[in-house]
């Protein structure tokens, strides 16, 4: 690049952050007044407990907002300070459901590591093109990961093998990873066979373009080994996640015409694998819980198998989760009850999977609000980076447009999960639940992001 | 302790500081977002009256009173070609009439090719006749045989 370039501050990120510290201080200064007046809650800590996780949590978003400054990036100012916004928002209520190890755990094994990576992203940020080049090694660990965990994972106490321990390492989430290795994987195969796949015209209908089947399978593969996978570790909210990153990914990445016929088949494809499960094959019990849940949360009529009842809530019923979350809701109300005032640790998972009922009920629906605000507007920005890249780096434009979709996706299921709009799945909502694993592939994500930022900002087109 | 700092009002007050920061925190997130979609959304009236940019000669080509290194200011809008009527007029033989504008939307500057017979190159892209295109900071602009470069 020519002396010309002005040397940019990135001064609307600055602000921005600015807020999000002054958010997580006024937080702060309200936990510790709360467990001034409710000794009760077992979480309760002093103030200087708390100063140095927090001021890592501070110092960390600086870090980067620095990081991106020296390298002179003066594109995507707001990618970064609501990814920190909505950490800062997690961290608050995890400290107020966890307690201070809560927050340690988070930070150690999410933030932290997930730091390193961003750092390396941004400072390396031809590390990319190895992820074109290594695409497929880096995708088939990711695959090969969940279903080890299938085999060998470490059963918790409902028998659902969820995490992985190897060796001394605490044990991982491993179905985090296999969201990120689809995309990785689809992102190549279709940069890789997008100019092949025209796609016949069928008779009679000028229209539709029949594509050819070598195009779909390697992609197909990849989602039938993951959903087998995650089947057998009953994370059915994970397979939600992949079959959302399949179809979104193949309409972004091949022509419209093509799409209608894949979307056709596919559906045709659904409705048929679920009449032949209905009248062959026992739906999980998970998932007729859910459905019953979703349903009627009231409902305390049980699934009996041998004449036992079955499944994880048995003793308060089916729908527990959702009335609690229900309860939480309607006790939040607008304003919220204050930070440490509800009682969201009614709601069973309340720090991971139901934590956006926890924050409408501490924090009030008008927070709630401006947090689906922000996801909304973090997704825009994303498929916007997508759009503004060179036209020629579809490698790239898939990526994003996968990690968009994959942060996207989740806090709609979860969302509707929490609010029962939507028969209810396991997922982790991005940056706001108790997670290590999770928060690192999303940090690892944003990594990604903003190295393309990079890549879009320095290039003359 | 003093009524004012009652620890109920403090963190009523406290709950409604938290709700007021993060509202300001969305709004300026939505004027950061306007900011940069201003042109896209609101079309001509909206156009930023100061553009940071300049254009300079890297090669003359073919029209004579052009010199090489010459530097034209640029206006959020301004239009190039052969034509008299042109903000920046180029009378180089392979340059259309009405050839090509640039424009700037307050936060990068964009380039259109207004369909001209010999095309309007970024480096050695050529546009698309109608489709406007990013141009970035030292990039170079090819109209017939005459290059520019952006400058700030």
């Amino acid at each position: 690049m020519s002396s010309g370039v002005k040397r940019t501050y990135r001064f609307t990120e600055a602000v921005l952050l600015l807020l999000t510290a002054v958010t997580a201080m006024i937080g702060l200064f309200l936990l510790a007044l709360t467990f001034q007046v409710r000794e009760d809650i077992k979480s309760s800590m002093t103030l200087a407990q708390m100063v140095l996780p927090a001021s890592i949590l501070v110092c960390s978003f600086i870090w980067v907002h620095l990081l991106l400054s020296i390298r002179h990036v003066g594109m995507e100012q707001l990618l970064w300070p609501i990814v920190c916004l909505l950490l800062v928002l997690g961290m608050l209520l995890i400290w107020r459901l966890r307690g201070v190890e809560g927050a340690w755990q988070q930070i150690l094994r999410g933030l932290l590591p997930g730091l390193l990576l961003i750092t390396l992203f941004v400072l390396r940020h031809y590390w990319v093109e190895y992820l074109r080049r290594w695409a497929v090694p880096i995708s088939l660990i990711g695959l090969a990961l969940p279903i080890a965990t299938a085999i060998f994972g470490e059963a918790d106490e409902t028998g659902v093998r969820l995490a992985l321990k190897l060796g001394p390492l605490p044990a991982i989430q491993t179905s985090e990873f296999v969201k990120l290795a689809l995309i990785i994987f689809l992102a190549w195969y279709i940069e890789k066979q997008g100019d092949k796949i025209e796609g016949r015209a069928v008779p009679m209908l000028d229209w539709l373009r029949m594509p050819s089947l070598s195009y779909f399978i390697p992609g197909t593969l990849f989602v039938i080994l993951a959903t087998l996978a995650l089947v057998g570790m009953s994370d059915f909210g994970a397979v939600l996640v992949l079959a959302v990153l399949f179809v979104a990914m193949l309409y972004a990445g091949f022509e419209t015409r093509l799409f209608a016929t894949v979307v056709a088949i596919g559906l045709a494809l659904a409705l048929l694998a679920g009449l032949v499960l209905y009248f062959t094959w026992d739906v999980p019990v998970v998932i007729r819980y859910r459905f019953m849940a979703f349903l009627d949360p009231w409902s305390q009529e049980m699934i009996l198998i041998d004449g036992q009842p079955a499944g994880i809530t048995v003793s308060q019923g089916p729908g527990y989760q959702i009335q609690q979350a229900i309860y939480a809701v309607a006790a939040g109300g607008i304003s919220g009850t204050g930070l440490g005032f509800g009682s969201p640790e009614y709601i069973p998972l309340a720090h991971s999977d139901f934590i956006y009922a926890a924050l409408l009920e501490e924090l009030g629906s008008i927070i709630g609000i401006a947090v689906l605000i922000l996801f909304a507007v973090l997704l825009l920005r994303i498929l916007r980076l997508a759009l503004l890249l060179p036209p020629g780096q579809v490698f790239e434009r898939l990526l994003c447009i996968g990690i968009g979709f994959q942060l996207f996706s989740q806090v709609f299921i979860m969302v509707g999960g929490t609010l029962n709009l939507f028969p209810l799945t396991g997922l982790t909502v991005p940056f706001l639940s108790q997670g290590g694993a999770a928060l690192l592939v999303y940090m690892l994500e944003v990594g990604i992001l903003l190295a393309l930022v990079q890549r879009w900002d320095r290039r003359a087109v | 302790m003093i009524e004012l700092f009652d620890i109920n009002t403090l963190l009523f007050a406290g709950k409604w500081l938290l709700i007021g920061v993060i509202y300001l925190f969305l709004f300026i997130v939505l004027i950061a977002v306007r900011r940069e979609m201003g042109l896209r959304i609101g079309g001509r009236e909206r156009l930023p009256t100061e553009a940071p940019g300049r254009l300079r000669v890297r090669f003359p080509g073919g029209d004579s009173r052009l010199q090489n290194g010459a530097v034209f200011n640029l206006s959020a809008e301004t239009r190039l070609g052969a034509g008299a009527d042109n903000d920046i007029v180029l009378s180089d033989p392979f340059i259309s009439s009405r050839h090509a504008r640039m424009v700037w939307d307050g936060v990068e500057w964009w380039v259109e090719d207004l369909g001209s017979k010999n095309g309007t190159f970024i480096g050695e892209v050529r546009l698309l006749p109608m489709k406007p295109n990013i141009i970035l900071v030292s990039a170079t602009i090819r109209l017939g045989d005459v290059v520019l470069e952006l400058l700030e």
